[in-house]
């Protein structure tokens, strides 16, 4: 009796703690898929019918939203790349350095808020006569990418243990060898991890290209918020905009949930 | 490579690239920035060196002092809130359940999607007229409320959006933390026939209490660093009222293009919140019972 | 103070039964050891006495009681764990203190009881440090304090002393018998190390695969083994065991050589057996001798009080060990004597005692 008791609570918590996330996004995909008239009544239309897809044909149409759609690409896909070309062996380097101050150096730069980078940066782009083109934007996020790779990546290299390696050095390899042809292979989940938490927190990063980009360079989350500001939308492709820029993400985490987990506790890192 | 002979490890060839990176665009930013705060400088006209005559300034600028106010308000309710959510989700969490694996991938959502298009439509539900929100407090009898358009309540409006939000960074720490716990304590507390609530009292929490402190610096420092949904939902707005250090600093930087005076704001944010971070590392040292 | 009884006990994981049917009776008072090698079900008895599982069939008793179904608390049992199972964020004070806290005890009385008991064990002056400040032993010794406050009816010890070294698991097998002396209170002890159920237990639970084996006093286990699996076992070094063929009051071994044994078997007639020689009991004879088993000796182990012999029997085994100091050594050709009455003879096909 008591069992079920248990069993009955249990499953109420877990209803009202999952209830706030789920019913969020379903009434995103309600507000994105009702038309004009729906989203307009009151008292407030929860099931679209029928739901519609004119929203997000509005979306495509106003607007250059692929290039938009391409720009974030474009930016997240460098800002990880490169973060990876030279996060991964960073990583390295302080596991087996055992680096521990380098660390501190990037816990630090996860403490100051994203605008004390901007200033100066906008202000050397703005003299560079860069500001308009991709690349600012660009090296900005790497302000978000290259920590929490290095900062993942180090901590998987630190659990792979050095006989692996040990044995290769008797062998004759040297270091950049030994990265390569083992620790690399090995570290591959926990570089995925990174990679992927790298790229989400980059696509999602709105205040770099608030500040830095012009109007063809702008990035998802800034073009979906000069929307709500310059022109005056209704509702539901406003809607249906953000379930697009957010939706690759939402996936992503779905997907790959558990490793995200893993990744995160072990630190607690959020990018900027 | 030899590396007995050398007083340099190799791996140091691993970290330069990197090193170079953090430096062009971490740590000359922040040079830069110290710099500049000692400056009266706006874009366009000729910077004059100013001394310390910022900071002097922000010390009596009222409207500085009051988004100071609202930026510690937000952050003790954005902390506390999601750290005692956090902690019963992981309590929750831990346990078996059908289909657990999907329903913390749902719980995690809110903190991974893009936090503008999140903030988007938390404002279409806080419309009042139209938006979702009164219409459900309708349903049970309670008044429209005006939400982030009230002076008084938008900040706590924008602390619910950020709890929603960042509950679940909290869970997944806390989570971890109790994964790692010994399983014995709490056999011999079984044995010695605690409650379950005496268990928690008495067992779980003080053994979880460094994790909780962990996920509590991790929550303040994002918390005071909060940019995109207050930006979004209410400018800062109605007026100042939801304004925050660090929407004060967007504005300063970037509508007033002062960057002498945004400098010095940066420079006393990141003393504040190097201060408050110290005073939570202090906390979990002291609460760690391990060796 | 109570007697323990186990009655028809079975026990499943999935698909496999991990405790096939036993019956154990433990008297109140005793100090009763349940011991055999790992997966054998011992830890998982003491744990469905203690009440953290449950059976799957069969009854407990704790006295009168039947406790079937009782969570730990209301059956009067305290339980000492193999990793000690310290609260690490409690004063050693704190610890022992827990359970008479939980349960509403007046701090004075919490007070005495704890001060009492950390006298009887020498943990007075450690009653503020944390565990993680205390050595192995000492740690030890607040689980056994944190057991001993709540008076139970039934301490159970899990494997107490495997992750303490060699020296000190000596000293603390005397502390816990001594312990035992003085508060009398029933005991029931889980080890796979046979060294600690000879010298401490008052009866023996000897198990295998979810069995029981055989139950006795030392003394009996010793000089009785009901099969090869306990005479083996029990006893350091191990007994030999030499299959043979028996006629008789006399066997000849499989390995060579002939031993005559006791009247007792008179009425065997002819059959293979297995003969058992405990090591403590051969004699070193010259080689050639007329009763006893012709073997080369292989190795010479001296340490001290005693010389351990390993000798080649025509490819088998056998070792010896002996307490005066023979001018032996490697290649000498002996033979290995026994005294009739201590040969043990089981049965080659059911490996029972005859």
């Amino acid at each position: 009796m008591k069992k079920t008791l248990d069993k009955l609570l249990l499953g109420v918590c877990v209803i009202l703690l999952v209830s706030p996330a789920i019913s969020f996004f379903l009434w995103m995909l309600s507000l994105a898929f009702k038309n004009e008239v729906d989203n307009l009544a009151f008292p407030p239309v929860f099931i679209p019918s029928p739901p519609t897809f004119a929203n997000f044909i509005k979306v495509f149409d106003s607007g250059p939203f692929f290039k938009y759609l391409l720009n974030s690409i474009v930016v997240s896909g460098l800002a990880t790349g490169i973060a990876l070309l030279i996060g991964v062996p960073a990583g390295y380097g302080i596991a087996r350095l055992k680096a521990k101050k380098l660390l501190m150096v990037i816990m630090i730069a996860r403490m100051t808020p994203a605008i004390s980078f901007l200033i100066p940066l906008f202000t050397l782009f703005q003299a560079l006569g860069l500001t308009g083109t991709l690349a600012p934007v660009i090296i900005t996020h790497l302000v978000i990418t290259v920590p929490i790779t290095v900062y993942i990546v180090s901590g998987y290299f630190e659990t792979l243990p050095n006989e692996l390696e040990e044995a290769a050095v008797v062998d004759g390899c040297s270091p950049w060898q030994r990265f390569r042809h083992i620790a690399l292979p090995l570290a591959r989940p926990g570089i995925t991890v990174a990679a992927i938490l790298a790229f989400i927190f980059s696509w999602n990063n709105f205040i770099f290209g608030a500040v830095l980009a012009g109007r063809e360079t702008r990035t998802l989350p800034v073009a979906i918020y000069n929307v709500l500001t310059f022109e005056q939308i209704a509702w539901g492709p406003l809607a249906a905009a953000a379930l697009l820029v957010t939706l690759p993400v939402l996936l992503l985490t779905l997907v790959i949930q558990k490793e995200i987990v893993g990744g995160l506790t072990a630190g607690g890192v959020k990018g900027g | 490579m030899r590396k007995l002979s050398r007083p340099i490890s190799p791996f140091i060839w691993f970290i330069v690239p990197a090193v170079i990176v953090i430096i062009a665009v971490i740590v000359f930013p922040w040079m830069f920035t110290l710099w500049m705060s000692l400056f009266d400088w706006k874009i366009g006209s000729v910077a004059r060196f100013a001394g310390l005559s910022n900071f002097t300034e922000l010390a009596t600028n009222t409207r500085f002092l009051e988004s100071i106010a609202h930026t510690l308000i937000f952050t003790a309710m954005a902390v506390a809130a999601p750290l005692v959510l956090g902690t019963a989700a992981a309590l929750v969490f831990h346990q078996e359940f059908p289909m657990r694996g999907f329903l913390r991938g749902a719980f995690v959502l809110p903190m991974m999607a893009t936090p503008v298009a999140i903030a988007l439509v938390w404002v279409m539900m806080f419309h009042p007229q139209q938006g979702v929100l009164n219409y459900l407090l309708s349903l049970v009898g309670i008044g429209p409320s005006e939400w982030v358009y009230s002076p008084r309540l938008s900040i706590a409006c924008l602390v619910l959006v950020d709890i929603w939000q960042w509950t679940p960074l909290v869970m997944l720490i806390v989570l971890g933390g109790m994964a790692s716990l010994p399983a014995d304590p709490f056999e011999a507390a079984l044995m010695e026939g605690a409650t379950r609530w005496q268990t928690f009292r008495y067992v779980t929490l003080p053994m979880l209490l460094p994790f909780i402190l962990v996920a509590g610096v991790v929550r303040m420092i994002d918390a005071l660093k909060t940019f995109d949904t207050i930006y979004v939902i209410t400018q800062g707005g109605p007026g100042t009222a939801s304004e925050t250090i660090n929407i004060y600093l967007y504005l300063q930087a970037f509508s007033f293009y002062q960057i002498g005076k945004s400098s010095a704001v940066v420079v006393v944010f990141f003393v504040l919140v190097v201060a408050l971070s110290m005073l939570l590392f202090w906390l979990r040292e002291r609460s760690k019972y391990y060796e | 103070m109570a007697s323990v009884t186990l009655s028809g006990i079975e026990k499943h994981f999935g698909d496999t039964r991990v405790i096939k049917g036993v019956d154990i009776a433990i008297g109140d008072g005793e100090f009763a050891v349940f011991v055999g090698p790992s997966g054998c079900g011992k830890s998982t008895l003491l744990r469905m006495i203690a009440g953290l599982d449950d059976p799957a069939a069969g009854t407990i008793r704790i006295g009168e009681r039947t406790v079937n179904g009782l969570p730990p608390k209301e059956r009067g049992v305290s339980m000492v764990f193999q990793t000690y199972a310290l609260y690490p964020h409690m004063t050693v004070r704190d610890n022992m203190g827990f359970g008479l806290m939980i349960a509403g005890t007046e701090p004075s009385t919490i007070g005495s009881k704890v001060a009492g008991a950390a006298k009887i064990l020498g943990l007075d002056k450690l009653l503020d440090r944390l565990p993680r400040q205390l050595s192995g032993g000492q740690r030890q010794r607040v689980a056994m304090g944190r057991a001993m406050v709540r008076d139970p009816q039934v301490f159970l010890f899990d494997e107490p002393l495997s992750n303490l070294d060699a020296k000190l698991r000596v000293q603390m097998r005397t502390e816990i018998r001594a312990l035992h002396q003085r508060l009398k209170t029933t005991s029931i002890y889980v080890t796979h190390d046979q060294i600690e159920a000879m010298t401490m237990a008052d009866r023996i639970i000897v198990l295998r695969d979810g069995l029981v084996e055989q139950i006795g006093t030392p003394a009996h286990l010793y000089d009785n083994p009901c099969n090869t699996f306990v005479a083996t076992f029990i006893g350091s070094p191990s007994m030999n065991l030499v299959a043979g063929k028996a006629q008789g009051t006399s066997a000849t071994a499989d390995a060579g050589g002939t031993l005559a044994l006791s009247d007792h078997f008179a009425a065997l007639g002819e059959r293979r057996v297995v003969l058992g020689l405990r090591p403590e009991h051969l004699r070193v004879r010259e080689a050639g001798a007329a009763s006893g088993i012709p073997c080369t000796v292989k190795v010479v182990e001296f340490s001290g009080a005693d010389t351990l012999l390993t000798c080649d029997a025509q490819g088998h085994m056998v070792q010896a060990l002996v307490h005066d100091r023979l001018l032996v050594k490697a290649g000498d050709a002996v033979t290995l004597a026994i005294e009739p009455h201590l040969v043990h003879v089981f049965d080659e096909a059911t490996q029972q005692r005859l």
